[in-house]
């Protein structure tokens, strides 16, 4: 073994402290946790932002915040969620878990993978500190059209910055993701072996390869629009406005995929699990996966049903968002039917699971009005396409994600989450979500404007406003328990042993937390749950 | 299964509020406001047929749900008992890939049906004939052109039961508005460089508000618009009055330039609030000043006026000199 030894050179003594050691980690698992913590903190941040907006809206005509923040805290409120918040946490989840869910060592390239977390925290430090910049933080709302984007303040070519940096980090770890999941599977684990969560994972880093090279393209533009006297996108010099819209959407609309792909990952691991089945049309989900990836794609301009398009663009984009249900749908009676004759433990993990798929369902109906277009042009930018985007948004991607956090957190940290502060978190953001959007569906009707500082007194608008208002703290409440519930634990908190849920994939093979080269050895994979095969294999050993 | 009480709690919350609100606006919110034109009651209909086939989707996917967690709840079985082990069935998911298909054909079926009702402007020869109104929408305010030269500003007058299409561009030095007035209609956007078009026909007299719907900048929110629908025959009387009295420099003009243009930065009273206190101010009796800093801007105030012809130009200035000047 002294080549082996040889080729692993000593870690020089500077590297070991407890701070330098995270700071030239490439350990996948580290990584992912910076991710996490990360992200948790744009998470706070960003809620904030969201709370301070609705405290201003709670009544109207408040002076709460300035006309100028509203707007510098919508920006950043919208932006930071997805660049900040569900993008790095799928990418922490995803960086923790992809390797030990397919029996990898680490990922396909760490140091790369390094990088690409210190750029994301880089890029997040820009956008967090632009709020100082000369003129405050970007103004123009997370989707920056111009001309508005082009003549305010310092803040947005921040923006630009930071969404570089981002975008950077983010296409790293996309390649890094593909190289891992298409070369370092364990012996056995052909493609229709893998956990579901993986395969989203591969369409998630594939559709960033695919759609965010339009959009660095379209924040290169914009840029050069606003310090080069170029006019890609302004009208008074013969550009497009637009054009951006386009660029913008077709990276935008598959980011929402992007975001909900690996939470429906999730779901499909935390089922079978808390189901004591194996997923129902292990197949079939795994292909509306890439059938979603795929049309999501070509629906973009769904976005921009209001600018005039040609009719029949109009009535493709129409057909092409309603198509993309299909899939969607399938998704939703596969995890039914994974319920079906199950034995359902509503562990907190399991009922944010649930809540996942009752919320989801919502947020992809609602869709359906605004992919008719024509019904489109009444709801289109109102708070009708608010509530509609946060029950697909918060009440998919985030339930989704905390049915996994609340799913992994004993592989990650070794002891087991509080069920009663986790099942109360549940119980209060799933309240509190429905308070606050489900009102903002009627107040879009109502003809409320999304993107306003204030409304003027009178009518049903007051009333929903509070309720929405009432309904966030709710949620911020929601959040303060999980991270109680986070806090309390990771000290206290019980023992997880190796496999505390009895699941099904190579994760929990390991100890828990992992050492860092993962595994001693691997079981046989011979279906998508190599555990319980190996659980089975040991039972009729022991029958014998 | 012991009902969660923070569940009973939330479902109590919402039907109360669902109730209250329906209560309080005949639909509350459930769908679009009350229509008052063609197009906007064919996208209020295209809405019910969804709203219908969502809710019986909605119905069935939430009631297996909650059906399923009761009947398949673990109770007292062993805790990592295995349920049914299933790992699928293809006809199963040919069906539940069909039926959707079939559903989402219907209603772009039905959408296409109503289609034509709500995108045709029509046409110009038409027994009531046609009113075109070019609609400019500005930081932050509209201005209206009547054919006859008369102009408005924020409230677009209209006639009763004549098809009014609307032609709808900013000018290539602002943003991008949307043109929205809920009864009337859905969106169109006001695109610097492009001109887009929509219409109404306002089937009974009153006002109708709405708001511009993409984000335009810092006064976004207080960027409304009316529609004052009258009978046909008192507008014509009115809009010929108006365009003389435009061009006699004896109309209202300068007072609404102010109200819907300068006020919403200098305040209604010439106080000052996100612009200058103008209220006293010696330069707004200096016509050829205000009309130099309303058509080029000055610091953070935009070209407001770039565009406006003579006559509204001096309606306007003369307005604030009569009512600011100092010695007015």
């Amino acid at each position: 073994m002294a080549a082996r030894a040889e080729s692993t050179p000593a870690v020089p003594a500077w590297q070991r402290g407890k701070v330098a050691s995270w700071l030239v980690t490439t350990d996948h698992k580290r990584i992912g946790l910076i991710y996490i913590v990360s992200s948790g903190v744009f998470f706070a941040a960003a809620g904030v932002m969201a709370l301070l907006m609705r405290t201003q809206l709670a009544t109207p005509n408040a002076g709460v915040v300035t006309r100028d923040s509203y707007n510098e805290l919508m920006t950043i409120h919208g932006t930071a969620m997805v660049f900040l918040f569900a993008m790095p946490l799928i990418a922490g989840i995803g960086n923790y878990l992809v390797p030990l869910m397919i029996g990898a060592r680490d990922m396909a390239f760490p140091r790369l993978n390094a990088l690409s977390v210190w750029l994301y925290l880089l890029g997040g430090a820009v956008m967090m500190l632009s709020f100082l910049a000369q003129g405050g933080a970007a103004k123009a709302g997370w989707t920056a059209y111009p001309p508005l984007s082009l003549d305010l303040g310092t803040g947005q070519d921040l923006w630009i910055l930071s969404l570089h940096l981002v975008g950077i980090s983010t296409l790293f770890g996309a390649i890094n993701f593909i190289v891992t999941i298409h070369n370092l599977r364990a012996p056995g684990m052909t493609w229709t072996r893998m956990p579901l969560f993986v395969w989203s994972m591969d369409v998630f880093a594939w559709l960033l390869v695919a759609v965010l090279p339009t959009l660095s393209a379209g924040l290169t533009l914009l840029l050069l629009d606003r310090q080069a006297g170029t006019h890609f996108f302004d009208p008074s010099g013969g550009g497009s406005p637009l054009l951006w819209q386009h660029a913008f959407w077709f990276f935008g609309h598959p980011e929402v995929y992007i975001l909900i792909l690996p939470a429906m990952g999730i779901i499909s691991e935390v089922l079978p699990v808390f189901a004591r089945k194996p997923i129902f049309g292990y197949k079939a989900i795994a292909f509306s996966s890439v059938a979603i990836g795929f049309f999501s794609m070509l629906v973009w301009a769904h976005h921009m049903f209001t600018v005039g398009l040609p009719n029949v663009l109009n009535v493709y984009f129409m057909i092409a968002s309603m198509i993309i249900a299909v899939p969607t749908g399938m998704k939703i009676f596969n995890w039914l039917a994974t319920l079906w004759r199950g034995n359902l433990h509503f562990d907190a993990p399991m009922l944010y699971a649930l809540g996942f798929l009752s919320i989801f369902t919502m947020g992809g109906l609602t869709g359906i009005f605004l992919a008719a277009f024509p019904v489109d042009w009444q709801l289109h930018d109102s708070y009708f396409v608010v509530a509609h985007f946060h029950y697909t948004i918060f009440g998919g991607v985030v339930f989704g994600l905390l049915a996994g956090l609340h799913y992994w957190w004993p592989k990650l940290f070794g002891r087991l989450l509080d069920e009663r502060l986790g099942k109360a978190s549940f119980w209060l953001m799933f309240a509190g979500f429905h308070l606050t959007f489900l009102p903002q569906h009627f107040l879009g009707q109502l003809g409320m404007p999304r993107r306003v500082y204030t409304y003027g007194e009178g009518g049903l608008w007051e009333g929903y406003n509070m309720a929405s208002t009432v309904g966030s703290y709710v949620m911020g409440l929601g959040v303060l328990v999980v991270l109680v519930n986070m806090a309390k634990t990771s000290r206290s908190g019980r023992r997880a042993g190796n496999d505390p849920w009895q699941a099904n994939t190579l994760e929990w093979y390991t100890t828990s937390p992992p050492p860092e080269h993962n595994f001693d050895s691997l079981p046989p994979v011979t279906s998508p749950r190599p555990l319980y095969d190996l659980r089975r294999k040991l039972k009729e050993a022991d029958a014998v | 299964m012991r009902r969660p009480p923070a569940l009973t709690a939330c479902a109590v919350a919402l039907l109360a509020l669902a109730a209250t609100g329906a209560a309080l606006a005949g639909n509350g919110g459930i769908a679009p406001v009350e229509p008052r034109s063609p197009n906007a009651a064919g996208i209020r209909d295209s809405y019910w047929l969804i709203l219908a086939v969502v809710l019986v989707i909605f119905v069935v996917v939430e009631g297996l749900l909650v059906s399923f967690l009761i009947r398949f709840r673990r109770g007292r079985r062993q805790r990592f008992e295995d349920g049914a082990q299933l790992h699928g069935n293809s006809s199963l998911e040919v069906l539940w890939t069909a039926i959707p298909v079939v559903i989402l054909f219907a209603v772009v079926a039905f959408v296409f049906v109503k289609l034509p009702g709500i995108r045709n402007v029509p046409s110009a020869d038409a027994a009531a004939g046609r009113l075109d109104v070019t609609v400019s929408a500005h930081r932050y305010y509209w201005q209206f052109e009547y054919p006859n030269g008369a102009v408005a500003v924020d409230t677009l007058r209209a006639p009763v039961g004549q098809p009014v299409r609307l032609t709808v561009t900013a000018p290539d030095d602002d943003v991008i508005h949307s043109w929205w007035i809920p009864a009337l209609g859905g969106k169109i956007d006001a695109i610097p460089g492009q001109t887009n078009s929509t219409w109404f026909t306002v089937d009974r007299p009153g006002v109708y508000k709405g708001r511009c719907a993409e984000l335009c900048g810092l006064l976004h929110a207080d960027m409304l618009a009316w529609v004052e629908a009258v009978p046909k025959a008192e507008f014509d009387a009115w809009l010929e009055r108006e365009a003389a009295a435009q061009r006699a420099g004896t109309s209202q003009l300068g007072e609404q330039t102010y109200t819907g243009v300068c006020a919403k930065c200098h305040g209604l009273a010439g106080g000052g609030d996100i612009g200058p206190r103008l209220d006293g101010s010696a330069a707004v009796s200096d016509p050829a000043g205000v009309e130099k800093i309303v058509r080029e801007g000055r610091n953070a105030m935009p070209a407001v006026g770039a565009a406006w012809s003579d006559s509204q130009m001096q309606a306007l200035t003369g307005y604030v000199k009569e009512r600011f000047g100092s010695g007015g």
